[in-house]
Formats: structure tokens, C-alpha cells, sequence
């Protein structure tokens, strides 16, 4: 190791309180045990610099020769070298490693989280045969969520709702704050529904019989075919109006707020057109799911099938 | 587990056993794996007093010739673990 490196790595871990020396970064990373670590110090919370290894080859070898250490990845916390990842694993579970950020772990607020009196019921029915687990629910920065009984988990941030306690990782507490959990019995089978409002927006899938219930109750639906002409000729949904120039042109002058149905043949080429649409600031997109060919089977028989 | 392909000639686990028996002192050293991944378990009265990342650093130090270079015999220990009894 050079003068250079060594004294950017002491720099580097004097000029901050956490510091890891990974592979990847803390959205990538590029081997599991940088991975594991990241996670268990996005469980803890505290504020931390990461430098990827491999972009800086002369760090990725001269880290190991400064620590002592011949593994990465590596955590420094306030200038001392930590461990790698079976240590951090071993101090996390013994709770030393939240001790040891102590005051840099940042202070997460528990999300609001909301069930409904019906979602409550569920939950008081399925609690019965849970055990010693608590309900726990969370979110992936894809916005795809669990929600079940499991283990409790040091760090877990505790909501009450209905009287009913709700386990959440700090990970996930930003992404819940809002939540509505509800539970829906209907026709089709019973489930539970979640309702947030930091999810993104994206295009919502449309059952032939939910469009038809939209249009029997006369809601203010703008319904679009993005067929070909040919295709719209042989076979068409009443009211759905062809999406050529005019059309778009007329699209595109509606408020953002209105509700909009596309729909194809089969769901394929209306999802793509609904995705388009969506990115002009349109808040509400429907896809009707398996098209027109869908609506004749399940709704309206007298649509011809082609 | 990924595999990781070695230059090393021999018995790799016999090799990390002998490295690590041989440099602390009163050591017995147990130890699974392949492919260039391996868990360590060392009992030693030398790791008496010392913390966990001290203890590690003496194992480590033992075995540092077989994790140098391009392919090392070993890539990663995924475990290790230092007892004094």
C-alpha cells in the first residue's frame, strides 16, 4: 500500500462516524456478505458512508493490509475497525452493534398504520392459532409487501390499531407511514388489502365484470380502444372510442385526474399504451385484463370473437 | 455457495488445519467447506482475554498465504469461530 491510499482510508475512516468498505453499493450489492451486512445496518438505521472496493482496486488491497483483515467487507465506526460480516452478524443478534452506533442510529418514527375493523376481525381470528408471533408487516423498495405472523425482531417499531399490534422493521417504517390494511370478502374469495399512499403510481388492472360494474353505475370512465382500425371494425366494446390522432389529441387535453381504460384484444398492447399514458401525469390508468376477447367470454357474448 | 476455482495443489482443508495448528499456539482447529468457501472453528487458550476481532485477526494472520493472489485456495471463510476451551 502507498502513502496515497493509506492516507485516504484513514481520512475516509476519520471523516465518518460508520464507514463500510463493500462490494457494490448499498442499493447493489455485489457479493452476499456486503449484502448482509448492508441489511443489518439499514435494520439499525444510523447515518453511513459506504466505498465500493471494486471501483478502487488500490483501496480493495490496501484495506485489507491497513485492518489487518484479509476479508471484505469491513465496518469502521468512530476510526475503529468493527469487523467483517460474521462478526457484525454475531454483534447485531447480541445487540452490542446497536449499542456500539448508539446515538448515530437514527431515531425512526413509527409509520401510521391503520386496519380496518374488518381487517381487525381477520387478524383476531388467525392470532388465535400465531403462537408466540406477532403480526408484522413490511414493504420492499419495490413496494411489494409482506404481511403475516412471524418472530419479533429487535429494533421492531410497535403500532397500535383497533388494539391490535403491528410489527414493522425501521426499514420499512417510511415506506408504510399511511397504511390502510383492509379485509375484503367478496364473490371471488376473501383477502386482505393495503391501501398506501407513498406507492407509486402504476397501472391498475381492470376485470371485464369490474369495468362493466363501473359502466352500469355510470362512473366517469374515458374508455379507449388502441386496436388497429381493421380490428375495431370487426369487433368493438360500446362506448370505447379508437385511439387514432384525433383521439389522442383529445387524451391528451383531459384533466390528469380522469379516470382512463385501454384495452386491446388480449391486454397486451393496452397495458403498453396505459404505461405511456400514465408517464403524461394521468393518476388513475385501467388495463382491461384479457381485452375485448375477455369482455365477450365473460360479459357482453354478443362481442364477436376474432 | 459459488465456486471458485484454485491454482492451490493439495489438500486444501488439511492445509488451513496445518497453517492454523501450527502458527497459535496449543491450537486444534476443525474445518468444512469447498470450493474456495470454508467455516472455521478454533479452540486455543491463546485467544484467552483477546476480543472477537482480535481472536479472528490471529486465525486470519495463520492462513493469510492461502487468501493471497488471483485464485487463492481460499476465497472466503464464511465462518470462524475462536473458542479458549
Amino acid at each position: 500500500m502507498n502513502d496515497q491510499t493509506r492516507t485516504q482510508i484513514e481520512t475516509t475512516v476519520k471523516n465518518n462516524k460508520v464507514v463500510l468498505f463493500m462490494k457494490g453499493n448499498r442499493s447493489f450489492p455485489q457479493c452476499g456478505f456486503s449484502a448482509t451486512v448492508i441489511s443489518i445496518l439499514n435494520q439499525l438505521g444510523p447515518k453511513y458512508e459506504t466505498v465500493n472496493v471494486l471501483a478502487e482496486p488500490a483501496i480493495r488491497e490496501g484495506i485489507k493490509e491497513f485492518s489487518q483483515w484479509p476479508t471484505i467487507p469491513q465496518l469502521y465506526v468512530d476510526g475503529e475497525f468493527v469487523g467483517g460480516c460474521d462478526i457484525i452478524k454475531t454483534l447485531h443478534a447480541s445487540g452490542e452493534l446497536a449499542k456500539l452506533l448508539g446515538a448515530e442510529a437514527q431515531k425512526v418514527e413509527p409509520p401510521k398504520l391503520t386496519l380496518t375493523p374488518s381487517a381487525a376481525r381477520a387478524f383476531e381470528a388467525a392470532a388465535a392459532d400465531a403462537g408466540s408471533h406477532v403480526l408484522r408487516i413490511e414493504a420492499n423498495a419495490q413496494f411489494q409487501y409482506d404481511l403475516l405472523f412471524a418472530d419479533k425482531l429487535p429494533g421492531d417499531l410497535i403500532v397500535t390499531s383497533q388494539g391490535r399490534a403491528i410489527h414493522v422493521a425501521p426499514e420499512s417504517a417510511r415506506r408504510l407511514d399511511g397504511t390502510v390494511i383492509d379485509f375484503i370478502e367478496g364473490p371471488d374469495g376473501s383477502g386482505f388489502k393495503i391501501t398506501n399512499p407513498n406507492e407509486p403510481v402504476k397501472v391498475k388492472p381492470l376485470t371485464p365484470k369490474a369495468l362493466k360494474a363501473m359502466l352500469d353505475a355510470g362512473d366517469k370512465v374515458e374508455l379507449f380502444d388502441v386496436r388497429t382500425p381493421e380490428e375495431h371494425a370487426i369487433a368493438s366494446l360500446a362506448g370505447a372510442r379508437l385511439l387514432d390522432q384525433p383521439a389522442q389529441t383529445y387524451l391528451l387535453g383531459l384533466d390528469r385526474s380522469t379516470p382512463i381504460v385501454f384495452h386491446c384484444h388480449h391486454g397486451g398492447r393496452s397495458q403498453a399504451a396505459a404505461e405511456h399514458f400514465l408517464k403524461q401525469g394521468f393518476k388513475t390508468v385501467y388495463n382491461l385484463e384479457g381485452g375485448l376477447d375477455a369482455w365477450s367470454q365473460t360479459v357482453d357474448p354478443s362481442v364477436p370473437r376474432y | 455457495m459459488s465456486s471458485h476455482p484454485t491454482d492451490f495443489q493439495g489438500d486444501i482443508l488439511a492445509a488451513i488445519r496445518g497453517a492454523v495448528e501450527g502458527a497459535i499456539k496449543d491450537a486444534r482447529c476443525e474445518v468444512t467447506g469447498g470450493n474456495g468457501h470454508y467455516a472455521l472453528v478454533v479452540t486455543s487458550p491463546a485467544f484467552t482475554g483477546l476480543n472477537m476481532v482480535a481472536s479472528q485477526r490471529l486465525v486470519y494472520s495463520a492462513i493469510a498465504h492461502l487468501m493471497k493472489g488471483a485464485a487463492p485456495a481460499v476465497h472466503a471463510v464464511d465462518s470462524l469461530q475462536t473458542k479458549t476451551a
